[in-house]
């Protein structure tokens, strides 16, 4: 990379930093440290909740996804907006009013100490893990593109996230993830600047070529279990899903505990509600606009350059075979095309968009072939999705504009990693420390606790990134057992606010939906993790609702408040 | 004289602003749902 892209890269990393610290003022008391003294502003909850769930994957993953699937992805976010009204006026009012640093503290007030306990641990075992590997995805492709040690890109990210967010608290990780949010749609919109100027056709001669492939394609309207990206799925599965993350996952929660008020809690959800799906298919129609511009300049056959390299060490002359035939069918591609481009009048246009997607279907057999050749020499995977934004902003954007872009990456690595340290801290001091090991005890005392427990997760996590690969399986079974509970805790959250609901009710309801959606994974695997939700989410109230006579409990007041038992 | 601040019961405020998201969705999926069609 140029050295004015990593002055950029390097600049922004120090900004961060310094500007993290200096935003640690105020933060001498638990309350400062973890929800700011509930003193943000809308905007900047907003943008921190926004900037937390994009990560660098959707930097990465899903614009490489948006060139070779198209817009369809984007229907996993039809439930956001409603899932962000619901919780207007459900959840927001309560945990925001009820005075709690943590989602899980609010459990034991409603119910009992053991639920409040095991959604928490819950909560750690899945968080600490995704967190090694919110990492590990971004520090991979940075490691394989830029031709450095995997511990070198991982502490690129790592370390400064852990420093600015162990010092400054929530603070400094909300005014960084404003500053990240920001970085990253100026480098979208950058891209898509780029995109515009050097494509060799004009914006509706882009769209039909786009259209022809499929990748305009965002709406699916069959009622299909098993595919993830259905209107359905996104509407029904996509709400559960979204209501579970932003009304029950801390790493959200938290964010809005930050606001000046209830008011403003909610119009910072609000902010997502209406911005979320615009952004994404921004996201994914960049991916698109990447598609169509390598119809016009040949793109590398493997995107991978860490795996290029070893099959031209290994394999070079099936190799170069290989790309002597991409080289031959990249440009009668490329003449179908412009020949699609061209063509006005009904018939030709026909013919010519047949031609196109025959010599197109060429293409992808080659890459077929080269990729399966790549995971047959390198023994790894080679799907190779991840590598086809960053090798485009590095070969083909201005220099300046591509360290932004490999900025924008470490920043969204950065503004969901800061988040999830943060809240990993505050739910292992306030819902164990505070409340199993030691009850009394100074705010300065908890405050030296927490900023220990964020180094420990910090560096927990960029171990687990670190060794990413050898973990791999370790990860997967992590993540996967992660799927059981999102949707169970939600249903523990909602008997929370069904009266006739008790703590033991709540404790077993929530045993058994998790029970109930590992049979579901495991009995019938083709079902879309979308569906887990409902399915965790229906048991436990059912389960909870049946058992409501016993145990203790105390009904909430709408603002939260005062318990009205 | 100044009205007196009128306070709109939980319900209407979740239905209003539920209507405004609505609205900026269904712009936002027009378009898509028109690229689709036009061009898919």
């Amino acid at each position: 990379m140029h050295p004015l892209n990593w002055a950029i890269v390097v600049a922004y990393l120090l900004w961060v930093v310094v500007d993290g610290i200096r935003k640690s003022k105020g933060t001498d008391t638990i309350s400062g440290y973890f929800i700011a003294d509930k003193s943000l502003a809308w905007w900047v909850v907003g943008l921190s909740v926004m900037a937390t769930q994009l990560s660098a994957v959707t930097m990465i993953g899903t614009t490489g996804q948006g060139a070779t699937d198209g817009l369809r992805f984007v229907q996993l976010y039809f439930g956001l907006p409603l899932a962000m009204v619901i919780l207007g006026v459900t959840l927001v009012p309560l945990l925001h009013g009820s005075g709690v640093y943590t989602a899980y503290e609010y459990l034991e007030r409603r119910f009992d100490a053991k639920t409040r306990s095991l959604t928490a641990f819950l909560f750690l075992l899945s968080r600490g893990m995704s967190c090694g590997t919110i990492i590990a995805a971004p520090g991979v492709v940075l490691s394989a593109i830029f031709g450095i040690p995997l511990a070198w890109s991982v502490a690129l990210i790592g370390i400064p996230t852990v420093l600015y967010t162990m010092i400054g608290g929530v603070q400094a990780v909300a005014w960084a993830d404003v500053k990240q949010m920001l970085l990253i749609v100026v480098a979208l919109l950058a891209i898509v600047v780029v995109l515009v100027l050097q494509m060799p056709v004009s914006p509706n001669e882009a769209l039909e070529i786009a259209g022809a492939t499929g990748r305009l394609q965002t709406f699916d309207f069959s009622f299909n279990l098993d595919d993830t990206y259905t209107f359905w799925s996104g509407v029904i599965g996509g709400t559960f899903l979204m209501l579970s993350y932003f009304g029950t996952d801390q790493s959200q929660v938290q964010r809005y505990l930050t606001a000046r008020s209830v008011n403003e809690a909610k119009s910072s959800l609000l902010m997502s509600a209406y911005w979320k799906i615009p952004l994404q298919a921004l996201v994914l129609l960049v991916g698109v606009g990447v598609f169509v511009y390598y119809q016009f300049v040949q793109p590398p056959l493997l995107f991978n350059p860490a795996q290029e390299e070893v099959v031209l060490a290994e394999a070079g002359a099936t190799y170069d075979d290989l790309q002597e035939r991409y080289a031959a069918a990249f440009s009668l591609r490329e003449t179908a095309a412009l020949e699609v481009a061209a063509a006005e009048a009904e018939p030709t246009a026909e013919a010519a968009m047949q031609t196109f997607l025959a010599r197109e279907a060429d293409i992808q057999a080659i890459r077929g072939e080269a990729l399966a050749l790549a995971e047959e020499v390198t023994g790894q995977p080679s799907r190779d999705v991840n590598y086809i934004i960053p090798r485009f902003v590095l070969s083909e954007l201005p220099i300046g504009l591509a360290g932004l872009f490999i900025a924008g990456v470490i920043a969204a690595a950065m503004s969901s990693i800061s988040s999830e340290l943060n809240s990993l801290a505050t739910t292992s001091v306030i819902d164990f420390y505070r409340r199993w090991v030691q009850p009394e005890a100074t705010d300065a005392h908890y405050l030296k606790v927490s900023k220990g427990a964020t180094a420990l997760w910090g560096t927990f996590a960029c171990v687990v990134a670190t060794y990413a690969a050898t973990l791999g399986s370790l990860i997967e079974v992590v993540n996967r057992f992660g799927s059981f509970f999102y949707g169970s805790i939600l249903g523990v959250f909602l008997l929370a606010m069904m009266p006739r609901a008790k703590g033991t009710g709540a404790f077993i309801g929530l045993i058994v939906g998790m029970g109930s959606v590992a049979a579901v994974t495991f009995g019938a695997p083709s079902i879309s993790f979308l569906w887990h939700n409902v399915i965790g989410a229906g048991v436990v109230v059912f389960v909870g609702l049946v058992l409501g006579g016993l145990g203790s409990g105390d009904v909430p007041a709408a603002d939260g408040s005062e318990p009205a038992s | 004289m100044t009205e007196p601040p009128v306070h709109e019961s939980p319900r209407a405020v979740f239905r209003r602003t539920l209507v405004r998201v609505l609205v900026v969705q269904v712009v936002s999926l027009t378009l898509l749902g028109l690229l689709q069609i036009v061009y898919g």
